[in-house]
């Protein structure tokens, strides 16, 4: 019996070390930076690129006749079996698709080219190449691999600078001058309901709107100004770059995220590369369909939908839980709740992601909607999905969790410690809060943490309820009133599903995949152990020393 | 009817000074005079807690018939009794926390200094504040030391710095536990030795100045030691406040109490000081019990 | 740890003390009313007689209740066994005494007989037997106690010689029967105080050292 249980226990262990170690591997090798190859075929072409992986594939007979006999009777003789590389050969403003299968059969030469290039841009995706010239106003100043190498380390830092310069006034300084225009201009619209477009106070509003609007309009040409200046600044540093090929093309320093000479990289350099691109990857916003960049918006959504739905989640479930246990009085009609509860806990997710799009966003948030902001109207504010109506959704989902494991915690509580407060004159509520609670925290701690566990880890009900493939906003910002509950989010669950299963890039997208996945459990974990060292506080403080 | 609202209440006898209600320690000697020393007798005594024609039902069963019982004040009495016998049952009558459980039926009365305890409109927990109960298993809160023995004050609304200060140190010098805890009275109750916490659950009892102190086999769970101490500190108690204890163990009744009651499958046997149950029972039922014949 | 029970035993031991020193006093006042040839003495002797008694029965109720109390072991429990035995055996020298002040009074009714040498010294043995037994008992020494023991024999010796003393009284002249009775009896009383105060002494062993010394000296 003992090696039954035991095995069945080394059994799920290792499935689980199994998945966390291929998930680990996989995410951590992502961002090293490769060796670029350059692979001549044997008809002559050249191609380019990072070695994605190796596979064995059935090779088709029609495609025989095009290979010498050698080749071809190998392949025969393997049971029409070969080997194919897939290259990342990125460029896929010029060649129209960023990978490409070589047959290993095919390679007459495999070369590493000191001087290629990887670069990150802003769009299309990497560039794999060379740079022939480094311009400035269009004149060369670089053209030899070391000058074009030295020239470019020294342009780039500060038209990166220039970039996020732009980008910050953009989105910063711009966007608040179209918020407020935004908020006046719902302002009057608020006026006109109210009072009607005949009224005074209409015709005032529409004064005032008009000078404002006056203002904030000559605010926005100074930004725009300074916005000019600075991209006319920028677009004098270009580079001229150069496919395997030999198409050219010009690209803005400015619009390069990274870049670096992949088989010229000592140990340090990759090793830098590596930690920089671990750093954008957390920090930073994604880019190209969310198969590139960062996933800083997910990061802060799953954070945030967990944070709230735990603050929804904790004191309702509690509250539910004492009166189920405390107050209210056994009997059948009890049971058949307390039964309900714990079914609950078995509804599909995406059940309550229904019930949470028609309940919370339509019914409630419609409700919302029609007496605080019918000014925006026929544009749904709570009355669609949003981060709230998703957390509050998942609470729903969790809450059986919660409930459950307090009513196992409060009825744990030896009822010697109950009476002796009774018998000290206490109410029964006096009971509750000063011993009962205290004493059961722990237990309803061990609910908590299980309860964010399950809801950290749910996709389905987020896809109706508020979750969206690329947020523009985060839902905490600057601007008043600084927590936004209706704004979509982005969440790091939907991220893998929607990067590994929904992007048109699904091989650029696939280590994005691991990354993600491991940072999501690591994530998960964090909260955890973080939830776990509050309760052994707890415990501690409460439970004591059993003799 | 209780509230979800912790409210201030004032029992009309206590006016958060601290009134002791129970007369002033008499000088403890055994009764002497050039003779015998004298029996202590019941017609003499004045009187705390007066059981009236009691009974008790679980559910259809009847586990207390028609209890009289008078306990004297600044004494302690014994209950004793093998198991089943009902003095559980009867002490937690007093404080009313039978009330807890939905399947018992109680007729009768009980008068509290004269007070009733079980008529309609009398707050139970008013009561509870007068009483002190001690448990068998100790029950310190999961709170510190100085926590637990001012819960009766706090709960009532006391907050006065000055006043729980003094309230702990006196709870807990007549409890004998002072010297051991003075240094670390806001470390958590949990962490003192059985022994402690049981001394600290009497600390707590009788902070609020009970009229009535009620202990149900309070050194079951103890050791020898631990035992001797909390049977010398009962003793102690005595004159400063009424006790009535409950115990499984005869020997520990006749070294502790003043008066015992022996009960049996509900009801009281005999009743007398303790002296004479323990060398001249009245009924051969007690003398089967204390010389262990019993069964 | 201090007992409340400590303070109920040394009240018993006090009550005993009182007991002992009431005893010894009677059984030298009861020899002066011989000596001195006074019944007022020995009227005094009946009545403190009485005291005696009560505190007899006052240590053994005491000492009753404490065992059924307080469950006394080792110490305790032989304190409290032989408190009751010494209360016996003072209270036997009190009646020994009582029997001599009774003596006294007839023989005051007749001249003296002879000068009592005998008899005094008797007395004086016994008397310094209880003192002494006393003195173990409250120093807590047994082996005073021991020494006591020995000086029994002494008594017993006097007792005899007496005897023969006046057996020949008596066979020389019949007129002295009444006289050498009574002192007879007086002595044969002696002689058994010292008996009671040697069992005391017995009693004291036991007390303090759990070893049972009785009949060995026989």
């Amino acid at each position: 019996m003992v090696w039954l249980t035991g095995g069945g226990l080394v059994v799920a262990t290792l499935m689980i070390m199994g998945l966390l170690l291929m998930v680990l591997i996989n995410g951590t090798a992502t961002f090293w930076p490769k060796p670029l190859k350059q692979v001549t075929t044997a008809d002559g072409k050249q191609f380019l690129g990072e070695i994605s992986r190796v596979e064995t594939y059935r090779v088709a007979t029609t495609a025989l006749e095009g290979l010498s006999k050698e080749v071809a009777q190998k392949i025969r003789d393997n049971e029409m079996e070969a080997q194919r590389e897939l290259l990342r050969t990125g460029n896929y403003d010029l060649y129209g698709d960023d990978f490409k299968w070589v047959s290993l059969h095919d390679v007459t030469k495999t070369e590493t080219p000191d001087n290629v290039w990887m670069m990150e841009r802003q769009e299309w995706g990497p560039f794999v190449g060379f740079i022939k010239e480094v311009r400035v106003d269009g004149k060369a100043v670089a053209s030899t691999t070391d000058e074009v190498r030295a020239q470019f380390n020294e342009l780039h830092g500060p038209a990166r600078d220039r970039w996020r310069e732009i980008r910050r006034l953009e989105k910063k300084d711009v966007g608040a001058i179209n918020t407020e225009l935004e908020q006046q201009r719902l302002n009057l619209r608020k006026v006109e309901l109210k009072h009607g477009k005949e009224s005074a106070e209409y015709k005032n509003a529409v004064d005032s709107f008009a000078k404002r609007e006056a203002e904030l309009t000559t605010n926005y040409e100074e930004l725009e100004k300074k916005i000019k200046i600075i991209r006319a600044e920028d677009a004098r540093y270009t580079l001229l770059l150069a496919e395997v090929g030999g198409r050219e093309k010009e690209q803005k320093i400015s619009e390069i995220v990274r870049g670096y000479p992949s088989n010229a990289l000592s140990f340090g350099q990759q090793l830098g590369v590596y930690a920089s691109r671990w750093w954008e990857f957390l920090t930073d916003e994604p880019r190209e369909a969310n198969t590139e960049g960062g996933v800083l918006p997910a990061i802060f959504g799953t954070v945030m939908m967990t944070l709230v739905m735990s603050l929804v989640v904790a004191p309702f479930g509690v509250i539910a839980a004492l009166y189920l246990r405390e107050y209210a009085k056994q009997g059948p009609l009890l049971s058949a709740v307390r039964i309900a509860v714990n079914n609950l806990a078995g509804v599909p997710s995406i059940v309550f992601g229904v019930f949470g799009l028609g309940f919370f966003c339509y019914v409630v948030g419609g409700t919302i909607d029609s007496i605080f902001y019918p000014e925006k109207l026929p544009t749904p504010t709570f009355g669609t999905g949003g981060i709230l109506w998703a957390s509050m959704t998942l609470a729903l989902l969790t809450v059986p969790v919660v409930i459950v494991s307090t009513e196992e915690a409060l009825a744990a509580v030896p009822s010697s410690m109950r009476e002796g407060s009774y018998a000290c004159g206490a109410s029964k509520w006096q009971t509750i809060r000063r011993i009962v609670l205290p004493r059961a925290m722990p237990g309803v701690m061990t609910g908590l943490i299980l309860a964010m566990a399950r809801g950290a880890g749910e996709v389905a009900p987020l896809m109706i309820t508020g979750v969206v493939k690329l947020a523009p906003e985060l839902p905490v910002d600057g601007h008043a009133p600084f927590i936004h509950f209706a704004r979509s989010f982005m969440h790091l669950g939907f991220h893998i599903f929607d990067v590994g299963f929904q992007s048109r890039n699904a091989e650029a997208g696939k280590p994005m995949v691991f990354t993600t996945t491991l940072l999501l459990i690591a994530l998960i974990a964090l909260l955890n152990l973080s939830a776990i060292y509050i309760r052994n506080r707890l415990k501690k403080r409460y439970v004591g020393a059993q003799f | 009817m209780e509230t979800l609202v912790e409210e201030k209440r004032t029992h009309p006898m206590k006016t958060h000074a601290i009134p002791l209600r129970n007369a002033p320690p008499s000088q403890e000697k055994p009764a002497e005079t050039d003779g015998k020393p004298k029996t202590p007798s019941l017609a003499d005594e004045p009187i705390v807690l007066e059981v009236k024609d009691f009974k008790l039902w679980y559910g259809a069963s009847q586990a207390l018939h028609d209890i009289n019982l008078k306990f004297p004040k600044g004494k302690v009495t014994a209950l004793i009794g093998p198991s089943g016998c009902g003095k559980s049952t009867l002490i937690r009558c007093i404080n009313r926390l039978n009330d807890l459980v939905d399947i018992i039926r109680i007729e009768g009365d009980m008068l509290l200094n004269g007070e009733t305890i079980y008529s309609r409109n009398v707050d139970v927990i008013e009561l509870r504040k007068r009483t002190g109960m001690v448990f068998q298993k100790t029950n310190p809160f999961p709170m510190s030391i100085y926590e637990n023995v001012i819960y009766s004050l706090r709960i009532d609304g006391e907050n006065r710095k000055k006043i729980l200060d003094e309230i702990v140190e006196r709870s807990l010098n007549r409890a004998a536990l002072w010297d051991e805890v003075k240094d670390r009275l806001h470390d958590s109750a949990l962490q003192l030795s059985g022994g402690q916490q049981q001394r600290l659950c009497i600390a707590r009892a009788i902070a609020a100045d009970p009229e009535v102190l009620l202990m149900d086999e309070p050194c079951s769970a103890l050791d020898p030691i631990a035992t001797a101490k909390i049977e010398e500190l009962i003793y102690q108690l005595r004159g400063q406040y009424s006790v009535i204890i409950v115990t499984h163990n005869m020997q520990q009744a006749a070294r502790v109490s003043d008066y015992t009651a022996f009960m049996y499958l509900g009801k009281v046997i005999e009743y007398d000081a303790t002296e004479k149950i323990f060398t001249n029972p009245s009924k051969k039922q007690t003398e089967d019990y204390v010389t262990g014949r019993f069964g | 740890m201090e007992r409340h029970f400590d303070q109920e035993l040394d009240d018993l031991k006090q009550a005993l003390l009182r007991m002992a020193s009431i005893a010894e006093q009677n059984v030298a006042q009861a020899l002066k009313a011989l000596v001195q040839r006074d019944n007022s003495l020995a009227a005094k002797v009946d009545e403190e007689d009485n005291l005696l008694d009560a505190l007899q029965i006052e240590i053994d109720d005491r000492a009753i209740k404490l065992l059924a109390l307080r469950q006394p072991t080792a110490r305790d429990l032989r304190l409290l066994t032989m408190a009751m035995k010494i209360s016996t055996d003072l209270e036997r020298i009190g009646d020994e005494a009582v029997n001599i002040s009774h003596r006294a009074q007839e023989l005051n009714q007749e001249p003296l007989l002879k000068p009592l040498v005998d008899i005094p010294r008797m007395a004086e043995l016994a008397q310094s037997m209880i003192r002494d037994a006393l003195d173990a008992f409250v120093y807590e020494k047994p082996d005073g106690a021991r020494e006591i023991i020995q000086r029994d024999e002494k008594v017993d010796q006097l007792n005899h010689q007496l005897h023969r003393e006046l057996t020949s009284f008596m066979v020389e002249d019949p007129h002295t029967i009444t006289r050498c009775l009574n002192l007879m009896s007086v002595a044969h009383n002696l002689e058994r105080i010292a008996d009671h105060a040697t069992n005391i002494a017995e009693e004291i062993v036991y007390l303090y050292e759990a070893r049972d010394i009785r009949h060995q000296h026989e």
